[in-house]
């Protein structure tokens, strides 16, 4: 017996719809996760990140400084 | 290099964990390599578009040179701006956002350096060998196989480097952007290497090891999400690094921009069967397809508000910066078209616009808005800092903006005009209930003058582009004489997460602890799993989706009087895909009244069982060929290949008088068949004796073209073969109707 026969006498039209909650359900848990009021202040800080480049302390070119590059 | 980490005492308020700091410096020195080939691709891929359109608005322009036909440039020019333009476009942005956002250089300079050559020899090695008609026919997989080796290859290495940048980060969490980044990485890579499955038969030949349905559904599984993974997930990830950094100010919502992130990698991998609605793929799949696509209006505009309202505050700028002009365009051209995506899931809506131009102008306000317009504000963004003087010319930028801002608007709309008038042109009756443009060059010559005016359009984007190249050039003459590498300084990452601020005390109870979520917060900061994860869900959504049809017979049903094609008819098929022809003729009518009255009965699962790959097409600038075989005789096929305005006065289609010169690769038609045979084709005789199965039908073939008046001595070249192909189109089918009315007489008579 092949696997595509063995597939085929399986019944397994539903496991489209099991993926389906499954996914679903995997996305309710990240929507309530992302909206814990204790997490607001870890987010903030991470949506900040693009406009820190890191403290520059050597600059070749100009005189050595610390500071945030822009 | 980075240089060696130095003991710097802490200074009050940073993550008291750490005593020392690490000096590094970051390698924009591959960000420039990857700025300037981004720009000379979209040149050339965008002249190449130029001269294709050109071609669709007059077949003079196809210069009677076989290597520079429509066919053979079409996959050329969305190759090159696909994965040349937009592509070293990404790869530009990721390299200089991914070092500051992980506070880290790349892993290895080397692996980049690899990655720059490797990709810029992968393209040199498209725009040879796809004039050359070297294709696999599939749509944004054209290239054969040893260049997907190459693509494999250079991609593991660029994946491997930034992967190894994540894990020797200095900060602790890892932005959003590199979360899309991430995405796109490990799909693009599984896409990649299952759409193009195949068997050589050559250094440059090969067969998909998928047929029919199954390889149809592979392709645009693959084709959709070559888009969602390629142009889309990247450019969001640039978005949300580059949007902040030109507003000067954080993303509106860093929420949504989560709910976007997983919605997208959730909905996306879905939705690949909505472009073979009404076609022979099983109606569940293109109805999930469609499903999934419409959800995936809502985090689409998430995303597109997210972006925009990041100017919050700053949209008094917009008037004065051409760079948030071209942001803030860019990323409402992603809003129109996604938008028009779902839309056009739609099956009844889809009904009208498939194969159409409408498909066409979509996909051109995705790729000239939202992937341009990003480009170019995230390139200007760069210019100073990179080449670390000013932008050359301000005035340039914003004669830029609005230059290519035109020719958008007179690209898209002079193509959605012609998408809707073939479309309805298609399915119009008269009174008496008869097809009012029976004549399909009729549905052709109406969109000549929105070719001409597409043309216009295409031209000021690329009068855009050459003065973005200029200013881009002349920018890069003030640099100044060595480039200044500042050191960076920033803590190294413990090897355990400590809070700077204290944290609320785990709650008691299962519930209490799971909504406290700590586990996940740990999930965050673990990058390799967080990309298992995501490569989980791409995965089990695909497998999903795809394996029914591998699986399930009754999927694809079968038909007992569909053959495969003879050794000769191969060779001509194989013709037929060296020269594109699959991009503009359809092979797949469907079950409408008006494609039936057109073309003949509507297509069938089982019709293209041996169909490595399928050829359904996916754009009808020609008729559907699906039921070409017996509609004309030998001769009218080798007159309308050596020039078909001979037969059609106002036909757009090249001329292909080379195949009555051209002598047919005989010696390799038996290697063809065997690797068929091999992919479970039931060749029986011709397993043995196909180069002498060729020859015979040839000479019949011949005889018969020399008998009705055409050239003769045609049975050792290429028009043979072709027409071979031609006469079997959808004859299979035929057949099995004249033996069932032959068994039926045989049943009724006494």
């Amino acid at each position: 017996m092949t696997l595509s026969q063995i597939m085929s006498n399986a019944g397994l039209s539903m496991y489209a719809e099991v993926a389906l909650v499954l996914f679903l359900l995997a996305f309710v848990v990240i929507v309530i996760r992302t909206y814990l009021p204790s997490r607001r202040r870890e987010l903030e800080e991470t949506s900040r990140l693009p406009l820190d480049d890191g403290t520059v302390v050597v600059n070749p070119r100009s005189s050595a400084k610390r500071g945030r590059t822009p | 290099m980075t240089p060696a980490p130095v003991e710097v005492r802490s200074r009050s308020g940073e993550h008291s964990v750490n005593t020392s700091l690490d000096r590094f410096s970051y390698d924009d020195a591959i960000v420039r390599q990857f700025l300037f080939a981004t720009l000379i691709w979209g040149v050339v891929g965008m002249l190449v578009g130029l001269l294709i359109a050109l071609q669709l608005a007059n077949p003079w322009f196809n210069l009677n040179t076989s290597w520079l036909s429509f066919g053979r440039l079409r996959p050329l020019h969305t190759n090159a701006v696909v994965f040349a333009f937009a592509g070293n476009a990404f790869f530009c942005g990721a390299y200089y956002s991914t070092q500051r956002l992980l506070k880290a250089r790349m892993f290895s300079d080397a692996m980049s350096k690899f990655h720059f050559w490797g990709w810029q020899a992968i393209i040199v090695a498209a725009a040879i060998t796809l004039p050359l008609g070297y294709t696999q026919a599939k749509e944004y997989a054209e290239l054969e196989w040893p260049i997907d080796i190459a693509i494999a290859v250079v991609w593991v290495v660029f994946a491997f480097n930034f992967f190894a940048t994540i894990v020797r980060r200095r900060e602790r969490h890892i932005y959003v952007a590199i979360w899309f980044y991430i995405a796109s990485i490990i799909t693009v890579a599984v896409l990649h290497i299952f759409n193009n499955l195949s068997i050589p038969v050559g250094l440059f030949k090969s067969y998909s090891i998928y047929a029919g349905v199954q390889d149809a559904f592979m392709q645009w599984w693959y084709g959709h999400n070559a888009v969602a993974f390629f142009l889309t997930t990247p450019f969001l990830g640039l978005m949300y690094y580059f949007m902040p950094k030109a507003a000067e100010g954080p993303v509106y919502s860093y929420k949504l921009s989560i709910l976007h992130f997983w919605s997208l990698v959730f909905m996306y991998i879905w939705a690949g069967p909505h472009h073979l609605h009404y076609t022979a793929l099983p109606e569940w799949a293109t109805t999930t397809g469609m499903l999934f696509s419409v959800m995936l209006w809502a985090p689409s505009w998430g995303g597109m508000i997210n972006g925009l309202l990041t100017l919050r505050g700053a949209w008094h700028k917009v008037s004065q910066d051409p760079i948030l002009k071209f942001f803030v365009v860019a990323i409402t051209a992603y809003g129109m078209a996604t938008f028009e995506g779902p839309m056009l899931s739609i099956k009844s809506v889809n009904a009208l616009a498939h194969y159409t131009d409408w498909i066409i102008a979509h996909v051109h306000t995705g790729a000239l808005g939202w992937n341009g317009f990003m480009t170019f504000g995230m390139v200007y963004w760069l210019l100073p800092r990179l080449f670390q003087t000013e932008v050359y010319s301000k005035r340039a930028m914003e004669v830029h903006f609005w230059i290519a801002s035109i020719g958008i608007v007179l690209y898209v709309t002079a193509i959605y005009s012609a998408g809707l008038t073939q479309g309805l042109m298609w399915r119009a009756f008269d009174q008496t209930g008869r097809l009012a443009y029976p004549d399909f060059v009729e549905t052709v010559v109406k969109l000549l003058p929105m070719y001409w005016m597409r043309a216009v359009g295409g031209s000021l984007y690329l009068v855009g582009m050459f003065i973005f190249g200029w200013n881009i050039l002349m920018t890069w003459k003030r640099r100044p004489s060595q480039y200044e590498v500042p050191v960076i300084e920033a803590a190294p990452l413990s090897p355990r997460y400590v809070d700077v601020e204290p944290v609320a005390p785990v709650p008691a109870g299962v519930w209490a602890r799971f909504l406290h979520a700590g586990w996940h917060r740990r999930w965050e900061r673990m990058p390799m799993l967080f990309s298992a994860l995501t490569l989980l869900t791409v995965v089990v959504a695909s497998l999903f989706e795809i394996l029914p049809t591998f699986l399930i017979k009754s999927n694809v049903p079968t038909i007992a009087s569909v053959k495969p094609y003879t050794p000769l008819e191969l060779a001509g098929r194989d013709i037929y895909i060296a020269e594109g022809c699959f991009n503009c003729h359809s092979q797949m009518i469907r079950p409408f009244r008006y494609e039936t009255e057109r073309y003949g009965e509507y297509s069938k699962p089982g019709e293209s069982v041996y169909d490595h790959p399928f050829l359904w097409g996916s754009r009808r600038i020609g008729p559907d060929l699906a039921r070409e075989g017996g509609k004309y005789p030998d001769l009218w096929h080798v007159r309308h290949f050596e020039n078909p305005r001979a037969i059609t006065a106002r036909s757009i289609m090249p001329a292909y008088a080379h195949f009555l010169t051209e002598k047919l690769d005989y010696a390799g038609i038996q290697k063809r068949v065997d690797a068929m045979a091999m992919l479970g084709v039931p060749y029986g005789e011709a397993i043995n004796k196909a180069e002498a199965m060729a020859r015979t039908q040839a000479s019949v073939i011949a005889a018969v073209i020399a008998s009705q008046g055409g050239p003769s001595g045609l049975e050792d070249k290429k028009m043979v073969a072709i027409v071979a192909y031609m006469q079997r189109l959808g004859r299979d089918i035929q057949v099995s109707k004249t033996a069932a009315a032959t068994s039926n007489a045989g049943a009724t008579t006494p």
